[in-house]
């Protein structure tokens, strides 16, 4: 027994203590293979199910399907797992700016079994980012299961979800980039090692259950010309415009759907029925849509500029119709299939406008148009680079890779300048990265910069008693207490007796109650200090006395702010 | 030092019954108290090392027009003023974090449960979970309200009983209400318990606070809990041996909860005492 406790505290193991790295790269490999199949058992299951419901597709009712999946996917979430829709990325980022990584057990199964029912049936989702949710939990409670601190937590809920990246692509430097780029949003060495080695972890689990085998590989290679480089600078532009009516359309959708008042699970309904519908007209916008991303990449695609536009833009209300309305998964996918679309398309065009010109294979645009879709909506353009990279081994595409990127993402950062993981976050205040001032203030609370050594007085006490008081302090504030209750009145500042000073009439003739404030702005233990700072700054004032219960608690003041905020800075800043 | 109370109001009769009880734990202890009327029937709490996720029974959300006004009388009645929290930071958009940094919690047998539901022998899976997690010890309070005219506390000898003994002998400082310890141990003597105390320094606060030590070396445990005063506070460590132990040879915790009707104030595996 007291050996499977001691097995729990691994930090007190001499080994582990040479170096916490050592310990973090141990757990960061039993995250990184729990990640890597929770990743695999999804990949799986989708398979099976949307194989199974293939030879539906074509019977009248096959539109049920998709609102059946969503309906359940939904009731799934809500009632038996208790947890909202959504793709829980913005969730893992939270927990991970505001709570030391903390995640709940039960997130690492819910989003795996609602976004398979989702997308398995039909709807127009993807896995990637319930699998990022699954492997973050799975690292979060492994940590919680060997009592780490914030900091190892934090970085092991970075491996689970770049091991689970790293698996369900085999891409593996694409599940550490993805990590430090959008999930922690820093880059630190500390963080850097056992996150790259969760990553191998889950991308050989993959290799070894799946293959190693490269998601969408050409069977040709793509020569780039002069003239394609150029090109590519109306493929960023139409990647980035795609991805801007794609966040859009999300967000208009998850607006839209609450007016609707249904259950949400009828909610569900409604949107994965509508996704039906369409997918009766372009069944490309089905499921997770990777078929079409092969066929466009071999060049296999049915011709025509039409059909790849109409197919673009049926995927944009696919998704937002699936995913604003209840279904669950996440846009990953989606981003792939409508980037590929575009580049297709722009590709079509292009041949049509200039046909005396060598163009490129279209699978090549193709390709180029995912990197450029992912990089605009997750404004992470090495995760875009790297992701398509590895997915199609078309390592010879890297510089037209790069711009399109660049490109895309500095257009949809003008007119969104939160990526749509991001972008909730930021509207709430809640998005800490580490060393911003936010987050500084953020980890901070009243109860360590108060200051507790003013000295109280009473309101009925004559100026002559107060200048004694005065005399054996050493604050600049008084707080005035009613004798009786002791709660709180008013206070007096140095400056309030400034004028009685040089009169000593006066001294046995004005009380503390005739020159206190007691209009004065408190604030209260679970105040924010940014909050404060604020207020502050407001009233013009250095010192603000902190209440509780009616009754004075101490101050706070901005120097021992300041001094407590540079300790602060310099913890989270040393990590880096 | 400033104290409070979290209390999550439930806007039902039984509701009342707890709000009263927190607000004489209040009263006695000189601890201010902090109400949340929840509008979702979720929120989290964020612990040191968990996260755990309440799921409160529909009852929490009932009438919510009046649910600020029903508190706020109690708590006028009672003289105090009390603090309403609303939820700054949301986890989901129906899914709000609350904060723990307290020093006492007020929670019922079952938060997730129907209030029919909440007996004797029955404690949710979440408030186990709070009591396991929270740096603050519990106040599990009977079903209907009434006055504790002294406070007991349950002393195994445990690392978790030491500490339940220093919160017992703070709370009895500051309510003035008299001391007595409960001990049932067939395997070690009296003295065994003494070295212990010896060992923590509470010999002499023992000596002078405790009114009386009930000493049990036979019988069942169950049966010598008929000593316990109706109205005496259960002040108890809980989870102090590890899950497996506690399923092996069953938690003490839970056999008193199941037998005693009385208050219990129960201080988890995470609680940490204040310094004087």
């Amino acid at each position: 027994m007291k050996k499977f406790i001691f097995w729990r505290y691994p930090g007190r193991i001499p080994f582990f203590r040479m170096d916490d790295r050592l310990l973090l790269i141990f757990i960061g490999v039993i995250v990184g293979i729990c990640s890597g199949l929770a990743a695999i058992v999804l990949n799986r299951s989708l398979i099976f199910l949307l194989d199974g419901f293939h030879h539906m597709r074509h019977l009248w009712w096959a539109f049920l399907l998709p609102a059946a999946g969503a309906m359940l996917s939904s009731i799934f979430l809500e009632k038996i797992m208790n947890e909202g829709a959504g793709h829980g990325v913005p969730e893992v980022i939270y927990s991970v700016s505001r709570y030391g990584g903390l995640l709940r057990l039960r997130s690492s199964i819910s989003r795996l079994v609602s976004s398979c029912l989702t997308i398995g049936s039909g709807g127009s989702a993807g896995p990637e980012a319930p699998v990022v949710m699954s492997g973050a939990a799975i690292g979060s409670n492994i940590a919680k299961f060997f009592f780490l601190n914030d900091r190892q937590r934090v970085t092991l809920v970075g491996c689970g979800a770049a091991g689970a990246i790293a698996s369900i692509f085999n891409a593996p430097l694409t599940g550490m980039i993805f990590t430090m780029e959008i999930i922690l949003g820093e880059w630190s060495m500390v963080n850097i090692i056992p996150i790259a080695v969760a990553s191998v972890a889950g991308a050989e689990v993959s290799r070894i259950l799946q293959g190693n085998s490269i998601a969408f590989e050409s069977s040709t290679s793509f020569n780039i010309g002069y003239i394609d480089l150029l090109a590519c600078l109306g493929l960023a532009v139409t990647a980035s415009l795609a991805s801007l009516l794609l966040t859009r359309a999300l967000r208009r959708m998850h607006k839209i759907s609450p007016r609707v008042r249904v259950p949400l699970w009828a909610r569900a309904a409604i949107g994965g029925c509508a996704v039906g519908l369409l997918g009766f007209a372009v069944p490309e916008v089905l499921g997770e849509g990777y078929h079409s991303i092969h066929a466009m990449i071999q060049g296999s695609f049915p011709a025509g500029l039409g059909i790849a536009a109409i197919a673009c833009l049926a995927k944009i209300l696919a998704t937002s119709l699936t995913l604003g309305w209840g279904g669950s998964g996440g846009i990953f996918a989606p981003c792939l299939v409508i980037g590929s679309f575009a580049g297709l398309a722009y590709h079509r065009l292009l041949a049509f406008a200039f046909p005396s010109v060598m163009w490129v294979n279209e699978g090549c645009f193709a390709l180029l148009g995912m990197a450029g879709m992912m990089s605009g909506i997750l404004q992470a353009p090495l995760t875009g680079i790297f992701l398509i990279l590895e997915i199609t081994g078309s390592y010879e595409v890297m510089l037209s890779l790069i711009i399109v990127s660049a490109i895309s993402t500095t257009i949809t950062h003008y007119f969104e300048p939160a990526s749509f993981y991001l972008k909730d976050l930021t509207e709430r205040g809640q998005l800490l990265r580490p060393g911003t001032d936010s987050r500084v203030l953020a980890d901070m609370s009243i109860r360590e910069v108060i200051e507790k050594d003013c000295i109280p007085v009473h309101p009925g006490m004559l100026l002559r008693d107060f200048l004694h008081t005065v005399t054996i302090s050493t604050r600049n504030y008084f707080p005035v207490e009613d004798k009786e209750t002791g709660h709180f009145l008013g206070m007096i500042r140095f400056d309030h007796i400034r004028p009685y000073l040089f009169n000593t009439v006066m001294y046995d003739t004005v009380f503390v109650e005739q020159i206190m404030d007691t209009d004065m702005e408190v604030v209260h233990f679970d105040d924010d200090l940014f909050d404060v700072l604020q207020i502050m700054d407001a009233k013009h004032c250095f010192s603000l006395p902190v209440v509780s219960n009616n009754r004075f608690a101490g101050m706070v003041s901005k120097a021992t702010l300041l001094d407590k905020y540079r300790d602060e800075l310099n913890v989270q800043t040393s990590q880096l | 030092m400033e104290t409070t109370i979290f209390h999550v109001f439930r806007n039902t009769p039984l509701g009342r019954e707890i709000l009263m009880q927190s607000l004489y734990f209040c009263k006695q202890s000189g601890t201010s108290i902090v109400i949340y009327i929840p509008e979702h029937t979720k929120f989290l709490m964020y612990y040191e090392n968990d996260v755990v996720q309440v799921d409160l029974d529909q009852s929490y959300l009932t009438d919510p027009a009046t649910a600020m006004d029903h508190a706020r009388a109690l708590t006028d009645e009672a003289g105090l003023q009390p603090r309403f929290i609303e939820p700054k930071n949301f986890t989901a958009s129906t899914l709000p974090d609350l904060p723990v940094d307290f020093d006492f919690m007020c929670c019922p047998r079952s938060i997730s449960d129907l209030s029919t539901k909440i007996s004797l022998g029955h404690i949710g899976p979440k408030v186990r979970r709070i009591i396991n997690s929270a740096r603050f010890p519990v106040l599990m309070p009977s079903l209907l309200f009434k006055e504790w005219k002294s406070i007991i506390v349950f002393f195994g000898g445990s690392v978790n009983a030491v500490k339940a003994l220093k919160l017992g002998l703070r709370l009895s400082r500051i309510s003035g209400k008299p001391l007595d310890m409960f001990t049932h141990d067939h395997r070690n003597p009296k003295e065994y318990f003494e070295n212990i105390l010896q060992e923590n320094l509470l010999e002499d606060a023992v000596e002078e606070n405790v009114r009386q030590w009930y000493f049990f070396d036979n019988g069942k445990f169950e049966h010598k809990l008929y000593n316990v005063s109706h109205n005496a506070l259960a002040v108890l460590g809980a989870y102090g041996h590890g899950l497996v132990k506690d399923m092996l040879f069953g938690s003490k915790m839970e056999l008193i909860q199941a037998t005693l009707s009385n208050s219990l104030l129960i201080a988890g595996p995470c609680y940490v005492s204040p310094r004087e």
